[in-house]
């Protein structure tokens, strides 16, 4: 460590500058992470993450069987009836299928919901690969509309080389419809006059 | 102001301005002490209301208290109290880390006493200096309003503890704006820690006397620059963390509501990124008071010195990359909490060395027992016992059983509300003839030890147990077969309170009694450049810089 220059004018402010600079950058670091964030999940299959592969299926079939479980949910404020054809069916990996879900709108005006997904167990999301699918977009139903929306995957056979994945044999895909939301009224005005007074 | 303040280095303000507008590094320290000594009464006498709440099965106080600090209706009275627990719980633990330990440890000891043993007459930005101070103040009132303005749906204040994790803090849990208001007290002390971080490692860097090189500072230097560091990396984080919950709140952004494709998880990591930094950000400033005072008090230089230097570097540094050992129940892969649970203890082999060096640097050392030394020393006795339920918790096994319940209230309370406020005292005894130029009476100042060493043994080590059993935290109300390690645990607080109120008789005795110090009454053992100053020092100290050649140590 060379002796300070105690009264040098200017390296006051540069340590100054140079600390602010790096404290910037872990801000925008952390505004950063939300994209980053997602496009790890999306790249890793990380937390259940679904792959998507929207080009094709793998051309050789695998080995294993599996069970694939069908979960739907819908969020409270959104007036649907959401289910899949069937709970369950059992798979061979790289084996491609449709699978179809029914949807109804229960009430009068026209709704429109958007699906969030994930699978569990979480290490399976890299190997669940998504075709095509209804929640890649937003759904509109008109009043007391109903609908059936196919989802069509496959299982990666690579998964059959995944240390963690040789104990699991079901994967569940699971779904919940959440209300898009109309351009956001004023919250506190709105949940003030639903609460119960009491 | 404008055309003063450039004089401000050189001027000597008196009464009001002297203190609203100073620059003066010892006087802001002394402001920062006064605040944290408000913001720790506060968080104590909320803790005290809870504990007094715990003290029997069912729920007896806090609606009383409902109805007479939130003017609460008295047929709501039973829900509003135990929103008013949970409101307690939230403020205590952001009034005593934001509040109390950092405006003591780093505002106030660090701006004392970085300047001084490093031979520089102030600090780098003397004017910033003064603005973290008012943004601190600004930002305590801010949490303290959230206390009374709406929160969730008919409720006053926001109780969802002081992580906020969403939902809890989003508009589902909150919808009215006591969150926004803690929010927004949290950008202010994030500002306010920011900037003096700056101001802090500029300091260090560039106004070393001649011959105070880096390897020569005092540990205490050592540990405000490394905690600097640490804050300029993590609390930007919470302040991004905070603004997309805000944004949530109330511009419609979904960052963290799944409906839009957000993930609470999501906000988890990022304040997690913070959160667990923030403990060492308490802790370190204390790790280099004790430092300072076992080798004062034992008239040898700190054992190691190099090594406590760099265990606190690479504590710094792998306290950085643990984070998510509090997040081990939402679904992390093995692999992941593999990483987390080794990446956690490896932190237990710097802190080793910390504690292993005290006790080498007191061994064969010629101790005398006064009291900085014996609160050092109940530090390093309380600080081992947290950190070895520490260890326990590191295990992503164990910490599934006891997450989010009394043995990690017990934990971070032997680290923080033990730890680090031992520390804190050891410092205040320490270095109290060197701010005010009196000796402390002895005899309070080991009443004050010994009276708050048992009172918060008895608080907090039966809260071992009732984890154990299974207690889990943040309820105003608990089955009956908790009832009686609560009732002793409640029971600890008479020992708690009367240390408290102790230690304001000791200042009140000190500055009544006015036993002058003189410059160093710690002997030859006190060896850093602020016992070769009088007591108290001069408002401008070092006009000529003093010349270091040994070690400062
Ligand atoms: C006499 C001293 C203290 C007592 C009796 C005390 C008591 C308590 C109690 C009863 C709780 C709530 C437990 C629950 O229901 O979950 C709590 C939470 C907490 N305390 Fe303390 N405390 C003390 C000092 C401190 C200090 C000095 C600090 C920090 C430096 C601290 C930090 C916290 C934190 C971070 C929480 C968690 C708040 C939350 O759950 O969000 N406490 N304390
Ligand atoms: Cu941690």
């Amino acid at each position: 460590m060379n002796a300070p220059a105690p009264h040098s004018r200017h390296r006051p402010r540069l340590i100054a500058a140079a600390l602010i600079a790096g404290a910037t950058a872990m801000l925008v670091l952390s505004f950063a992470s939300v994209p980053l964030y997602r496009a790890f999940c999306a790249a890793t299959g990380f937390g259940g993450t679904p792959k998507i592969d929207a080009a094709a299926a793998p051309t050789d079939p695998g080995e294993r069987v599996l069970t694939v479980r069908f979960d739907a949910n819908v969020a409270r404020d959104l007036p649907w009836r959401f289910e899949p054809e069937v709970a369950k069916i059992s798979l061979r990996t790289g084996e491609t299928k449709t699978v179809y879900y029914k949807v109804a709108n229960l009430s009068d005006r026209e709704t429109s919901g958007q699906a969030a997904y994930n699978v569990a167990p979480g290490q399976a999301g890299a190997f669940f690969v998504k075709v095509a699918c209804f929640c890649f977009e937003e759904k509109r139903l008109g009043p007391h509309g109903a609908e059936e929306w196919p989802v069509v995957f496959y299982l990666d056979p690579a998964l059959e080389r995944e240390e963690g994945m040789r104990g699991v044999r079901e994967i569940t895909l699971s779904y919940t419809f959440f209300a898009t939301k109309d351009p956001a009224p004023s919250k506190t005005s709105e949940t003030a006059s639903e609460k119960p007074k009491g | 102001m404008a055309s003063s303040t450039t004089a401000g280095a050189h001027d000597h303000p008196r009464g009001l301005r002297r203190f609203l507008f100073s620059t003066n590094h010892k006087d802001i320290g002394t402001l920062y002490i006064i605040l944290g000594t408000i913001g720790g009464v506060v968080g104590f006498l909320l803790s005290l209301g809870m504990r007094l709440e715990l003290a029997y099965p069912g729920v007896q106080i806090f609606p009383g208290l409902a109805e007479l600090l939130q003017g609460a209706d008295p047929s709501m009275a039973l829900d509003a109290g135990k929103n008013l627990y949970n409101v307690f719980i939230t403020v205590h633990g952001v009034l005593m880390i934001f509040f109390m330990a950092m405006p003591i440890l780093i505002g106030g000891f660090g701006n004392w006493f970085v300047p001084i043993m490093i031979g520089a007459p102030d600090m780098a930005f003397p004017r910033l200096n003064n603005i973290s101070f008012w943004l601190l103040v600004s930002a305590l009132v801010l949490a303290v309003i959230s206390m009374f303005v709406e929160g969730a749906p008919g409720m006053r204040g926001f109780g969802g503890g002081w992580t906020f994790y969403p939902p809890l803090s989003s508009n589902t849990g909150t919808p009215g704006p006591a969150m926004d208001f803690v929010i927004l007290a949290l950008h202010l002390a994030g500002a306010s820690s920011i900037l003096g971080a700056i101001n802090f490692i500029t300091t260090i860097f560039n106004m070393r006397a001649p011959g105070m090189t880096l390897h020569r500072m005092p540990l205490f230097v050592w540990s405000i620059l490394v905690t600097a560091f640490l804050l300029l990396l993590v609390l930007p984080v919470l302040a991004g963390c905070v603004t997309m919950l805000l944004t949530d709140r109330n511009f419609g952004t979904m960052f963290y509501d799944p409906a839009g494709g957000g993930d609470p998880l999501l906000f988890q990591h990022l304040l997690w990124f913070f959160g667990h930094p923030e403990v060492y950000i308490v802790i370190l400033p204390g790790f280099g008071i004790i430092s300072q005072v076992v080798s004062t008090f034992s008239k040898k230089p700190v054992f190691g010195y190099l090594g406590m230097a760099y265990a606190m570097v690479s504590i710094g540094v792998l306290g950085s990359i643990v984070w998510a050992h509090h997040m081990y129940t939402v679904g992390m892969s093995l692999n992941a909490q593999r990483y987390f649970t080794l990446a956690t203890m490896v932190i237990a082999v710097p802190t080793g060395i910390k504690i292993f060096s005290w006790i080498a640097t007191m061994w064969g050392g010629s101790i005398s027992f006064r009291a900085p030394m014996v609160w050092a020393i109940g530090f390093i006795f309380v600080f081992t016992m947290g950190g070895i339920t520490g260890v326990v918790l590191a295990n992503a096994s164990a910490d599934k059983q006891f997450h989010e319940g009394y043995y990690v209230v017990a934990h971070f309370h032997y680290t923080l509300s033990l730890g680090a406020v031992f520390a804190l005292y050891a410092g205040f005894y320490y270095w109290f003839p060197k701010m005010s130029g009196y000796m402390y009476s002895e005899t309070l100042a080991k009443a004050n030890f010994w009276l708050l060493f048992i009172g918060v043994n008895i608080v907090f080590f039966p809260q071992h147990f009732l984890g154990l059993g299974g207690m889990p935290r943040r309820y105003i109300d608990y089955p009956d077969a908790y009832a009686l390690w609560n009732m002793v645990s409640s029971f600890g607080m008479i020992f708690v309170t009367l240390s408290l109120i102790v230690w304001f008789y000791v200042i009140i005795d000190a500055f009544m009694k006015k036993r002058l110090a003189g410059a160093n009454p710690w002997g030859v053992g006190a060896t850093t450049l602020e016992w070769t100053l009088p007591s108290p020092p001069p408002f401008h100290q070092f006009q000529v810089l003093p010349r270091i050649s040994g070690s400062g140590r």
